[in-house]
């Protein structure tokens, strides 16, 4: 159960700080991929926490 | 028709042979069901939700707003990485109560025909749009291709195999809750294609327009720079309004929430989507930009109407349009397929079956099934007819958003089912028709007419004037919906059907369900009632597969059982027809029997919720639910047997230790009535009941064909605040002990025999003696035939009386003679040969045989008199119970420290009952005045004397009768006196 509250605290606070992701358009210094990295870093996150939930309840 | 135009409607007919060839590979089974089955299968399934919105919107939308695109995927994302707070506890209810759609869950919470009526109505006005853009595109991109002036009528064409796609593979089964394997194989293919169709696109645009990523990130900060600059940002309310509306598609719109939870093959599966789907959007979503940038790079306006179709202009290659064109197909034909399957079986019960319920009829499920197939073809006629009248006349933005603002009313519906048991139907319903009124007039109307909704704004609101018209209209809907819900909710009543659906549905609540009898009693009484209202081959085939789900005999009265199984017929009924009309039918027709029973909390049942929500407890729940646990295990394995019945006498646990000792599993008898157990239970359990006291001492019952003895104890548990009375019986085996004191007893009276023997042995051997001596006396004098013969016959007779005055002092002195006798090495062949020869001095029996296989040189150590003893007695009884022309075999050897001898006859053999009992005095097989019954126990007295021991196996070992006495004797060890050697006198 924590871990579903540690990813509801992510995804609550990547809404919140979303409009970051669209302030990198065509920007010099902003490598075009930088919305897709961050992502996959929240992506990343989710597969880790779903392992850590198996191992939780089993 | 141009080469052109044929060209493409070959290539997308072509296409979906493909899907057809595909669908029959599954079905025929030529793909393994394991890779049909797989996870990751259904994550990509999930992949319908890219809609042609994906391939062309998303373009657009990118060219308009730039990373504001992303929205679309990101909104749906987080919803999925939220799969075990917002996903799962929705499948579970889904699943549990099979609800096969939005309008079936709202219907089920707010206990209300009509709101699952209203919610098809929405979700119908809501998803039109969103058909419409499918079938925009896919005209659109034929246009584009073939330059025909007429794509309503080519995407017509292309409705033909989209729908009896959605038919052959959708509309298969009656129930919708039955998974369909094939369809979601097809829409996983598909999703494969687009998104295969897509990062070639960008791949395209990455490394033929540019010449790959640090190229283009040069171009982006050069000469693309300002092209960049002229793209408008969405504030960032827009982009969280937009965020807000795609978290909600996830579970909302029918397609998704068909794929979702309807078509979920496991829990696993639903897990693993939480982030292998958003992986997939994260894939699909990557090659749009590039597109875009690709396009700009080529020098093309990006701002033009129609920014859609961008990836038309990437190239020249022929090839690159079919791509462009396979994924938009793809795109749409899925989300036209999934949309209407999932809406046929919406309408079908909560429009179709409302206004009509279903009648008693022989094929009801062939009635269900080719309703729900015309619906199937009327929502994509409908959606034709749509895009022909209204959908090409607007972008694809304004289409897509109005499907998405639409669905998005039922949000706080939805959330409210989850995490709020104490909103009710009439908030929910003035929340839901106030945020749909403000839809309508702001989103649908324009749709219909040159309507401005900005007009209506009162002058409060004059700061949203400069704001988008879909921003202004999910604001204002979605706030006075949520507003007036909670409103209306807080201020009126809720009825206790209600609450009790909102305490099924809340997440945090574990369902109590009232336990009340039934009218009927057992499965086939099911059946008889239901016959009425579905028809008997119906309502049979129902009830079996409602006994079949929860492993149930027809014949099963529990009244636990009885009533899981109405709730499975209920859930099953929903499945098949919408769960408003479902419950109309299970009330009407399984009713309760009101007036009986106090509706008390069905603990078992509850019981089982929390070991099925265990793992989801913390804190203080979690102690706590550990302590229960505890609690129960320890009764559970309690070594004494244990059962409890509640206040009405049903069964509420039957622990291991009763399990064993009744040979009945607790599963099948917890939850039945104390009167439905099987027997003795029902009786001794009634009786400990009745009892005025708390206990029934030593119960003879015959359990598995033996005699037990059972002590009870009961224990009243009054009842107390917040909670039911309850009755606790411990029940204890004393069948050991029983048998003990038994034991005890005969031993006592054995002692006692025996103690009196001797004295009466002693006070009749005297005159025997005499009497033996005068009958000689009078056969010595007396020349008389007559007198001489009845002499002999009392000689005889005497003889007789010594014999057995002489075997009772000798059972009454067993044991102690070996103190006063000599043991000596004795050959054992020799002893069987003295033995034989005085049998054969007997005059009975001579028509026996008997045959002395003994080798010689076998010795044991012993007192020859007394063996020769035991071995008359021993081959007496075999002659005795051998018949005529019988063999007795005696045979020796050695067998590691022991010599062995046995006796084998061939005779009737030794009765089991009485087997155990052959060394106790008294016991014989032989008719009455034959045998004293004392042979045996000398027998067993002098081989223990001995250290020896006897065994018996009858039927002899190799012979179907017969009897084998073995007798075994300690083997003499090398240095053991040979002979007149004897134990000191004491």
């Amino acid at each position: 159960m924590y871990i579903y509250r540690i990813m509801l605290f992510l995804v609550f606070g990547g809404y919140l700080l979303s409009p970051v992701l669209m302030s990198g358009w065509g920007e010099p210094d902003v490598a075009w991929y930088r919305p897709f990295l961050i992502w996959g870093g929240l992506i990343a996150l989710g597969v880790w926490l779903e392992q850590k939930r198996k191992l939780d309840e089993r | 028709m141009s080469a052109n135009l044929l060209g493409t409607l070959v290539l997308g007919t072509g296409y979906l042979s493909l899907l057809f060839l595909g669908a029959l590979a599954v079905e025929k089974g030529w793909v393994p069901r394991r890779l049909v089955r797989h996870p990751a299968v259904y994550s990509l399934s999930l992949g319908v939700y890219a809609s042609a919105w994906a391939i062309y919107g998303s373009v657009e939308l990118a060219s308009r707003v730039g990373y504001g695109y992303l929205a679309y995927y990101l909104g749906v994302s987080g919803a999925f990485l939220l799969v075990s707070v917002m996903l799962v506890p929705i499948q579970r209810l889904a699943r549990t109560y099979q609800l096969t759609s939005l309008a079936d869950l709202f219907a089920f919470r707010f206990r209300s025909r009509w709101v699952g009526t209203l919610i098809t109505l929405i979700t119908l006005m809501a998803v039109m749009p969103l058909l419409g853009l499918q079938l925009k595109t896919l005209g659109d991109a034929l246009q584009q291709l073939t330059g025909n002036e007429s794509p309503t009528l080519l995407a017509l064409f292309f409705c033909i195999p989209i729908t009896l796609l959605a038919i052959m593979f959708g509309a298969r089964h009656s129930h919708l809750p039955v998974r369909h394997d094939t369809l979601l194989a097809v829409i996983a293919l598909e999703s494969l294609i687009k998104l295969a169709a897509l990062l070639l696109l960008g791949a395209v645009a990455l490394y033929g327009i540019f010449d790959g990523p640090a190229d283009l990130q040069n171009w982006l900060e050069g000469p693309g720079a300002a092209l960049q600059s002229d793209v408008t940002r969405l504030d960032t309310g827009q982009w969280r309004i937009l965020l807000l509306l795609f978290f909600a598609a996830a579970f909302l719109m029918p397609h998704m929430f068909h794929m979702t939870f309807t078509e979920t093959p496991s829990r696993k599966a639903l897990l693993q989507a939480g982030w292998s789907f958003p992986f997939y959007l994260l894939l699909i979503a990557l090659p749009i930009p590039l597109i875009v940038w690709g396009a700009q790079r080529l020098g093309i306006d990006t701002a033009m109407p129609g920014a859609a179709y961008l990836a038309f202009e990437l190239s020249t290659n022929p090839w690159i349009d079919s791509l462009v064109f396979i994924a938009g197909l793809a795109a749409a034909s899925g989300t036209l397929i999934i949309v209407a399957v999932a809406l046929a079986g919406m309408t079908l019960n909560h429009l179709v079956l409302v206004v009509r319920p279903p009648e008693k009829q022989e094929n009801l499920y062939r009635r269900l099934l080719w309703l729900r197939r015309i619906l199937i073809i009327a929502v994509i006629s409908g959606a034709w007819l749509f895009y022909q009248g209204v959908g090409q006349h607007h972008d694809l933005a304004a289409l897509g958003l109005t499907a998405f603002v639409g669905m998005a009313q039922c949000l706080p519906g939805l959330l409210a089912i989850l995490y709020w048991p104490g909103a009710n139907r009439k908030g929910m319903l003035c929340g839901l028709v106030t945020g749909c009124a403000i839809w309508l007039l702001g989103m649908w109307l324009p749709l219909l007419s040159t309507f401005s909704p900005m007009e209506l704004l009162p002058s409060s609101l004059d700061w949203l004037l400069d704001e988008p018209v879909w921003y202004v209209v999910t604001l204002i809907a979605l706030n006075a919906n949520i507003l007036i819900f909670i409103l209306v909710s807080l201020v009126t009543r809720t009825s206790p059907g209600e609450r009790a659906a909102a305490e099924a549905c809340s997440v945090e609540a574990v369902i109590r369900p009232q336990r009340l009898p039934l009218t009927a009693r057992n499965a086939e009484e099911f059946t008889h009632l239901l016959a009425d209202a579905l028809g008997p081959e119906t309502a049979k085939r129902e009830v079996e597969n409602a006994t079949r789900a929860l492993k149930l005999s027809a014949k099963d009265n529990r009244p636990y059982a009885l009533r899981r199984l109405r709730d499975r017929i209920q859930a099953n009924l929903s499945g098949l027809m919408g769960p408003s009309v479902a419950k109309d039918i299970v009330d009407r027709f399984l009713p309760y029997r009101l007036g009986e029973g106090r509706g008390t909390d069905d603990i078992h049942f509850v019981e089982r919720r929390l070991e099925a929500y265990r793992t989801r407890f913390t804190g203080l729940a979690r102690e706590l639910d550990g302590l229960r646990r505890h609690h129960r295990r320890t009764l559970e394995r309690l070594p004494v047997g244990l059962c409890v019945f509640d206040e009405e006498g049903e069964l509420l646990m039957w622990n291991d230790a009763l399990a064993r000792l009744s040979g009945i599993d607790g599963n099948h008898v917890v939850g039945a009535h104390r009167d439905g157990l099987p027997p003795p239970w029902d009786d001794l359990l009634t009786r400990i009941c009745d009892e005025p006291h708390d206990y029934l001492y030593k119960q003879t019952v015959t359990l598995a064909s033996q005699v037990r003895h059972l002590t009870l104890h009961r224990a009243l548990l009054p009842p107390e605040e917040g909670d039911h009375g309850a009755m606790v019986v411990l029940i204890e085996d004393h069948s050991e002990l029983k048998w003990l004191e038994d034991e005890l007893v005969h031993s006592e009276r054995l002692a006692s025999i025996g103690r009196l023997a001797a004295g009466v042995a002693h006070e009749i051997g005297n005159p025997v003696t005499g009497i033996s001596s005068l009958a000689q006396n009078l056969r010595h004098d007396s020349d008389d035939p007559d007198i001489v013969q009845t002499a002999e016959q009392i000689q005889q007779l005497t003889q007789r009386v010594s014999s057995i005055v002489a075997s009772l002092v000798g059972f009454a002195h067993g044991g102690r003679h070996i103190q006063n006798t000599q043991l000596t090495l004795l050959e054992l062949r020799p002893l069987v040969d003295e033995a034989l020869h005085l049998i054969h001095l007997a005059r009975s029996g001579e028509d026996v045989s008997y045959d002395n296989r003994c080798p010689a040189g076998i010795q044991v150590t012993g007192d020859a008199q007394r063996l020769v003893q035991v071995l008359i007695n021993l081959i007496g009884n075999a002659r005795d119970a051998s018949q005529p022309g019988g063999l007795v075999v005696l045979e020796a050897d050695i067998q590691g420290n022991w010599v062995r001898l046995s006796i084998t006859d061939e005779g009737h053999g030794i009765d089991e009952s009485i087997r155990d009992h052959l060394f106790e005095p008294f016991v014989t097989t032989k008719a009455p005045g034959k045998g004293t019954g004392l042979g045996l126990p000398l027998v067993y007295s002098i081989v223990r004397e001995h250290h020896g021991d006897i065994r018996i196996d009858s039927p002899a070992p190799g012979q179907v009768r017969g009897t084998r006495i073995t007798l075994r004797f300690p083997r003499p060890q090398e240095g053991e006196p040979q002979q007149d050697d004897s134990y000191p006198d004491e």
